[in-house]
């Protein structure tokens, strides 16, 4: 076996050989440019990078402070606002947007009319194809105190009035907004994947589970779900993995000056620190603190997942 | 309950009658409900963009436009920057799609190849940066030193390979059979040549997929024109157009353009417009998308 081997890694390179090699590499050098290049960027997080106008010559010269800027975000005044906000809204979101699309799916499962079934799939997946900045103004639109819909519509549960509306994009209420307008934007798309698992799921495991006389409530539970633990276990890691990171794009876009203590996460208050107030050597070492811990999370968790249920990421 | 085989009903000329519960019916209602509430969003905007601003400002919209009228998309398509940000979306998203579907795909046949030695360090440097990356300023800074930075390739360039695309062509590629390749090979093509005579023409419904997941992150994207440029005259796209437009409107929405417009109507139909190649698209993307996740999912 041994020698096998041996000899196969001496046998010459063919013209193929070659071939494949020059395209993987060019991939390789790609990635190694746009992705492992700014890597090597992370040292900023150790250096003296506040301010600099010369991030390259800070980077290669620059003083090195050690880490001091890990240790000032720790003490940071906004630390534990900017944890919390995070941590909270992702658990929530864990909980409610994580399950949301598995309970569409099973529902949608139960429709017996294809093209109801179909038109509904339609309607709730377009959502998904709007940008954040555009969805965000839609969410702006309705939450709007004097013409928006959602006063109006709270009024009729008597929640808001007409002297005193509501204003949904204060602080108050923002975490609502953002956890149902990722609801209401991602679930139909996030629900393709259950039903193509649904789907896959063979049809005799429901025909012997009818003839025990099975209700359609023990099917979902004992056959539909269990069908698809490895499909849900996979999206479960991948979000366990995302708890320190939410999509910037729909959290800056529903940002504003009134909700901020609410609405800062690591990934806008990243952005802000970088780009609005220069610290650059202290953004780039939370950027590399959040990107670790992000890492960890999602290695425990695939870890955990691969010893109690034997299924994982990698 | 056996009438609710949706799998084999094809070529059944037969309707099976459905018999509906009250649990049905509460499922069929509910699911009603929601599609309803999304469609909603979308139709306050629609007719939105159609009203008098000054009679929307005083009370907003329910089920029809206040006041009908174009006047709001006049207002738009009279401002000359949004057509240089439509003109920039739409290359950016053309040159977007052409590029990377293209470098991908031709990685992926490389990662499938037999002849590819050290497979697996190609596949496991490439897969660790699906979980790990530098972030923003150290991407800011490689940007700036290679000359990127507010350049109209800074959108085309660090985006023209994804390493979880290539993963899904090369899932694809993994499915055709050995068969082909060795018959082609046999009759002495290149490499290459079987990627683009073979491989390429086989995997339609995957690259169309592809193409479209690429197409709608390249339209939607704001980030990158926030991030890596100075939103100039070849750099600004159509959503961080109309994201300035949207901040400006909800920031002093008395602002008034005429007796007819204000920035709130016209933000509104800033975004139909915006939409309206999605919406063209949607049927098209409609009917590939399901089947290109599950070629993802299949991956594991």
């Amino acid at each position: 076996m041994e020698n096998r081997l041996f000899q196969k890694k001496r046998k010459k390179w063919n013209a193929r050989n070659w071939t494949v090699f020059v395209v993987a590499t060019f991939g390789l050098v790609y990635i190694l440019l746009f992705h492992y290049v700014p890597m090597v960027g992370l040292l900023l997080g150790f250096k003296d990078a506040d301010y600099s106008p010369n991030l390259l010559g800070t980077l290669l010269f620059g003083e090195w402070v050690g880490f001091e800027h890990f240790t000032a975000f720790l003490q940071d005044v906004n630390f534990w606002n900017v944890m919390s906000n995070t941590l909270i809204v992702n658990l929530i979101m864990l909980l409610l947007n994580f399950p949301a699309p598995i309970l569409f799916a099973l529902l949608l499962n139960e429709v017996k009319h294809k093209s109801y079934k179909k038109g509904i799939h339609v309607v709730t997946t377009f959502p998904q194809f709007i940008s954040w900045a555009i969805y965000g103004g839609i969410i702006i639109a309705l939450t709007d105190q004097t013409t928006g819909i959602m006063n109006p519509l709270l009024e009729l549960v008597g929640l808001s009035s007409e002297e005193n509306p509501i204003y949904l994009m204060g602080a108050d209420y923002i975490w609502a907004v953002i956890i149902l307008s990722s609801i209401l934007k991602g679930v139909g798309w996030g629900a393709i994947v259950y039903m193509a698992a649904i789907a896959s799921i063979d049809v005799q495991l429901y025909e012997a589970a009818e003839l025990d006389g099975i209700t359609r409530w023990q099917k979902a539970i004992y056959i539909t779900l269990p069908s698809i633990a490895s499909t849900i276990t996979v999206f479960l890691l991948l979000n366990i993995g995302r708890l320190l990171s939410n999509s910037f794009e729909q959290f800056n876009s529903l940002q504003n000056s009134v909700n901020l203590s609410r609405s800062e996460v690591l990934a806008t208050y990243i952005y802000n620190l970088s780009f609005s107030a220069q610290r650059f050597g202290y953004a780039t070492a939370i950027g590399f603190f959040n990107s670790c811990i992000s890492l960890i999370l999602l290695i425990v968790s695939n870890f955990i997942s691969k010893k109690t249920t034997g299924r994982g990421l990698f | 309950m056996s009438t609710v085989n949706l799998s084999d009903s094809k070529g059944m000329r037969k309707r099976t009658h459905v018999r509906m519960f009250w649990t049905d019916w509460l499922i069929y209602v509910l699911l009603f409900l929601f599609a309803v509430v999304t469609f909603y969003q979308l139709w306050y905007v629609i007719i939105g963009s159609f009203s008098n601003g000054q009679q929307y400002a005083s009370g907003g919209v329910f089920l029809w436009a206040e006041g009908f009228t174009f006047a709001n998309y006049e207002v738009i398509f009279r401002d000359m920057q949004f057509w240089t940000a439509f003109r920039n979306s739409v290359l950016r998203t053309v040159t977007g799609v052409v590029t990377e579907l293209l470098f991908t795909a031709l990685v992926a046949y490389a990662m499938t190849s037999k002849y590819l030695r050290c497979k697996n360090a190609y596949y496991w440097i490439f897969i660790f940066t699906m979980f790990f990356s530098g972030g923003i300023v150290p991407m800011y800074l490689l940007l700036r030193v290679i000359g990127l930075y507010d350049s109209f390739w800074v959108y085309i360039l660090p985006s023209v390979f994804s390493v979880y695309n290539m993963l899904i062509v090369s899932n694809f590629y993994k499915g055709i059979p050995d068969s082909l390749y060795e018959a082609a090979e046999l009759d002495g093509a290149g490499e290459l040549r079987i990627w683009a005579l073979i491989y390429m023409p086989l995997s339609k419904p995957v690259l169309a997929t592809v193409a479209l997941w690429i197409a709608v992150d390249h339209w939607n994207s704001y980030m990158g024109t926030m991030l890596y440029t100075e939103a100039g005259e070849w750099t600004i796209t159509l959503q961080f157009y109309l994201k300035h437009l949207i901040n400006e409107a909800s920031s002093n929405s008395g602002a008034e353009y005429s007796d007819q417009v204000t920035a709130r109507t016209v933000s509104y139909a800033g975004i139909i417009v915006a939409l309206i190649p999605i919406m063209c698209f949607y049927p098209f993307i409609q009917k590939h998308f399901t089947k290109g996740i599950m070629i993802g999912s299949l991956k594991g």
